[in-house]
């Protein structure tokens, strides 16, 4: 096997290997939350439970699968190894490390503060170093996608970048703005309060600096989805992609737009002007241009091979598409999952509708429809497209594939949907128990007994998940093709320098978060709102050197 | 990869021309729609000028601005505010001096603040921020009992430090509390047992929050006391003392709110389940002797 393949694979193996655990957590938070008993039933034990699925899931599934999807895209699709092999190892070890003690630290209860860390609420230092460890050694891989990505260019002047490598480098890149946000932060305010060498901590600043990350982390989960959706599904359903440059434009337009919109997760909070609120839910407004755009070339390339199949008529296309392919199975179930998400997503980003769901079990159900169905669906079949390819062992069987993949969906439907309902009628994300003798809330019961189904379910398509891939990995050695990525229709020969590097939209997106955070970050630094720590770790009482 | 890029920043390329024109054209509308427009005319306050309407987009209020520290109004419960000047002058707190001081404190509050009489509070382990409170509380009178106004009186603010220092270290009091514990079964609404089920989970239909979210295991609030292993006589009283409205100095009334709504039966299986002596599960988990 080669060394890159090895990266890749090794990474995506933390990845599920985390996987599984949260998801487990996962559904027993949904047993604790309904009027079902459940056992444990502790709400600390509920938060400390929510910690470590949102932390696994938004920090170590989602980083180590990019990580991986990273590695073998630079490899496959620059048809070279990768360079700095070396360094990427590093990075592994580091990422490694820091999430194994951000785990140990979350279980033995000293940081149940959410992966949203929510300052003024303090735990253990431990935690938080962890996951600067595991955020940072992600960093490597962002130097290393642009490395990569450069010295191509430099082998090959006047070339066009291939799609799949100028998109995950678009990804790299996006990681390391995103991340910026929780590393200030980490690193700025939250770290000196728990190591003690400050009394208080300024919640309003951790949180605007958070909400730089909170949502860009999203278009990074999002990213490796719409590599595939590009680059993968159209060789998959064994046709063309329809236009390599709007490929390009939605990457750019993803990097540019999806950094300086994070303040619409704060539209209740006190701390900035209604004007400004508007202007970052006004900017969020953009970031359904590249989706859609995205949806309008896939829906394309589907059809060119359909019709490239034999489809004809007006929907005829539809059905000559090779549906076996646990790819086309996935982009499908994908794009309902994210269209409907999507629409939930505008109310999110709306100011004033906002209000009406803010905080609610709405929210939950959001992205956990956009995240965990639409984008998590796309990791499984990227996992079945390229576990072969790395290990050169097939799947053993395609329709358990497809199986997987339906009660995904299904799960991820049957879960989400209620929560929408719940959220809609006030109930509120992030508690752990509720008083169904109470009429208000008994009657979201039915509800979100519902719901318990669809995690039920989403447990059994982990468990399957996991089976399939493991059998692949114990089966016999037989060779396959190697990976292989769309073309266009009209294949590129040259692409003007702009579509082809980053330095001018770097550039552009370095004003707009000026003009978008400039402000509510500089004010912090005139205007005085530090506030005591809620520690849930407190240092024992020592004369006078608290 | 910048040196090839350089090409991209020429302004008569058309991509450049497009990403900087559009980038211009939306700063310019959000501006204006956010700061200009929306700020200027809200629905339910006067149309504002426009250096006041880009004021109000950005924030800028006439009730915000720096923040000062506003003196506490005098029907306030308590003058304590946990501001850094609190915070700081209670860290200062020297618990050598302080032990001089708590000599006094003896005769009442038993040897080393642990008391050997079920309705005086023990006070080895207590949280300093919680005596530091409780004793300006007995200075201002906004807290009344017995002797306790008088002997407050003669006590200096650094003095209240400097005893809330010693008693907060001293050992084997009430178990130091610690943010975290092991997680147990039957601590939500469904546990049958009143006591565990209010401790852990509250009454919601009550409006009572659980009271291990301030007074622990597992919850710590400052200036909130821990309970555990506090005496169970004591506890009662104080309870029933804030639901009659005799004890008054619980900072926006919290106390008193939630005290109103227990029985008499409630307030005595509570004090019960805190002031048992360390046989609880969680009192050995909070590391009891």
């Amino acid at each position: 096997m080669q060394n890159s393949s090895r990266l890749a694979l090794y990474h995506y193996w933390v990845a599920f290997a985390a996987f599984l655990p949260a998801i487990v957590l996962g559904a027993w938070q949904m047993l604790m939350r309904s009027p079902l008993p459940a056992p444990l039933d502790d709400p600390n034990a509920y938060y400390t439970s929510v910690t470590l699925h949102g932390t696994a899931m938004a920090y170590v599934v989602t980083t180590f699968f990019a990580i991986g999807f990273g590695y073998a895209v630079t490899a496959t699709s620059l048809g070279r190894p990768v360079r700095g092999v070396a360094a990427a190892w590093i990075g592994f070890v580091i990422c490694l490390i820091g999430t194994v003690m951000a785990v140990v630290i979350v279980v033995s209860g000293r940081a149940t503060v959410l992966y949203t860390f929510y300052p003024p609420l303090l735990g253990s230092a431990w935690y938080y170093l962890g996951v600067l460890l595991l955020v940072g050694g992600s960093m490597i891989w962002v130097v290393l996608m642009i490395y990569n990505m450069a010295a191509w260019k430099r082998d090959n002047p006047g070339q066009p970048v291939p799609l799949a490598m100028f998109a995950i480098t678009a990804t790299a890149l996006l990681w390391a703005w995103a991340a910026s946000g929780v590393i200030v932060e980490l690193l700025g305010v939250v770290l000196p309060r728990a190591l003690g060498l400050s009394t208080q901590i300024d919640a309003a600043l951790a949180r605007t600096l958070f909400s730089v990350t909170l949502h860009s982390i999203v278009y990074f989960w999002l990213m490796p989805a719409y590599i595939a959706f590009y680059t993968l599904v159209p060789q998959a359903a064994g046709g063309r992609l329809y236009s390599d440059t709007m490929g390009r434009l939605t990457f750019i337009m993803f990097l540019v737009f999806s950094v300086p919109v994070g303040m619409h997760h704060l539209f209740a909070d006190p701390e900035y002007g209604a004007g400004l609120k508007f202007i970052q839910s006004f900017l969020t407004f953009f970031v359904a241009l590249p989706t859609l755009l995205t949806v309008f070339s896939i829906c394309a390339s589907l059809e060119i091979a359909g019709r490239a199949r034999g489809g004809r008529g007006l929907l005829g296309w539809i059905a000559a598409l090779p549906w076996k392919e646990p790819m086309v199975l996935a982009v499908a179930l994908s794009l309902v999952m994210l269209g409907l998400g999507g629409f939930g997503g505008l109310i999110n980003m709306s100011y004033a509708m906002n209000s009406m769901i803010h905080n609610t079990s709405w929210v939950t159900a959001h992205f956990h429809l956009i995240f965990g169905g639409a984008v998590v669906i796309m990791y499984f079949a990227v996992a079945y497209e390229m576990w072969p390819r790395i290990t050169g062992k097939p799947l053993r069987s395609k329709a358990l594939a497809r199986w997987q993949l339906w009660l995904w969906f299904w799960g991820m439907m049957i879960a989400t949907i209620p929560w929408h309902i719940t959220g809609l009628m006030g109930q509120p994300r992030r508690v752990a128990v509720f008083d169904y003798s109470d009429p208000f809330v008994a009657r979201m019961a039915p509800l979100v007994i519902i719901s318990v189904i669809g995690g039920a379910i989403l447990l059994v398509s982990t468990i399957l998940l996991i089976v399939i891939l493991v059998r692949s990995q114990l089966g016999e050695r037989r060779l396959e093709a190697a990976l292989r990525y769309a073309l266009a229709v009209n294949p590129p020969k040259t692409v003007p320098a702009s579509l082809n590097g980053f330095a001018l939209w770097n550039t552009i997106l370095l004003v707009l978060m000026v003009f978008a955070y400039g402000y509510p970050i500089g004010q912090f630094f005139i205007l005085k709102s530090k506030v005591p720590a809620y520690e849930l770790v407190r240092p024992s009482n020592t004369a006078g050197a608290r | 990869m910048m040196a090839r890029d350089q090409g991209t920043f020429k302004p008569h390329n058309p991509w450049p021309k497009f990403g900087w024109g559009m980038l211009a054209a939306t700063i310019v509308v959000t501006a204006v729609l956010g700061l200009g427009i929306l700020s200027r005319s809200q629905q339910n306050a006067p149309t504002l000028d426009l250096w006041s309407a880009i004021c109000r987009g950005l924030g800028i209020g006439a009730d915000t601005g720096p923040a000062t520290e506003p003196e506490p109004p005098l029907r306030a419960p308590t003058r304590i505010a946990w501001t850094t000047s609190t915070l700081d002058q209670i860290a200062a707190g020297d618990a050598q001096h302080g032990a001089f001081i708590a000599m006094n404190c003896t005769a009442c509050h038993g040897q080393g603040g642990v008391s050997a009489s079920t309705l005086i509070p023990t006070l080895a382990g207590m949280d300093a921020a919680v005596i530091y409170k409780q004793l300006d509380d007995y200075r201002s009178g906004k807290r009344l009992w017995g002797v306790m106004g008088a002997i407050a009186q003669a006590l200096s603010v650094q003095d209240s430090a400097d005893v809330a220092a010693y008693f907060a270290a001293h050992p084997d009091g009430l178990p130091p509390l610690r943010g975290y514990r092991v997680p147990e079964s039957g601590r939500s609404l469904r546990e049958s047992d009143p006591a565990k089920r209010l401790v852990y989970a509250g009454d919601p239909q009550r409006g009572i929050p659980p009271c291990s979210a301030c007074h622990g295991p597992g919850g710590f609030k400052l200036g909130a006391p821990a309970l555990q292993k506090q005496q169970a006589a004591y506890i009662e009283r104080q309870l029933g003392e804030f639901a009659q409205g005799i004890r008054q100095n619980d900072i926006f009334e919290q106390m008193r709110v939630i005290a109103r709504q227990l029985t008499p039966e409630e307030m005595h299986v509570l004090a019960a389940f805190y002031g048992k002596p360390g046989d609880t599960k969680s009192a050995m988990v909070l590391g009891s002797p």
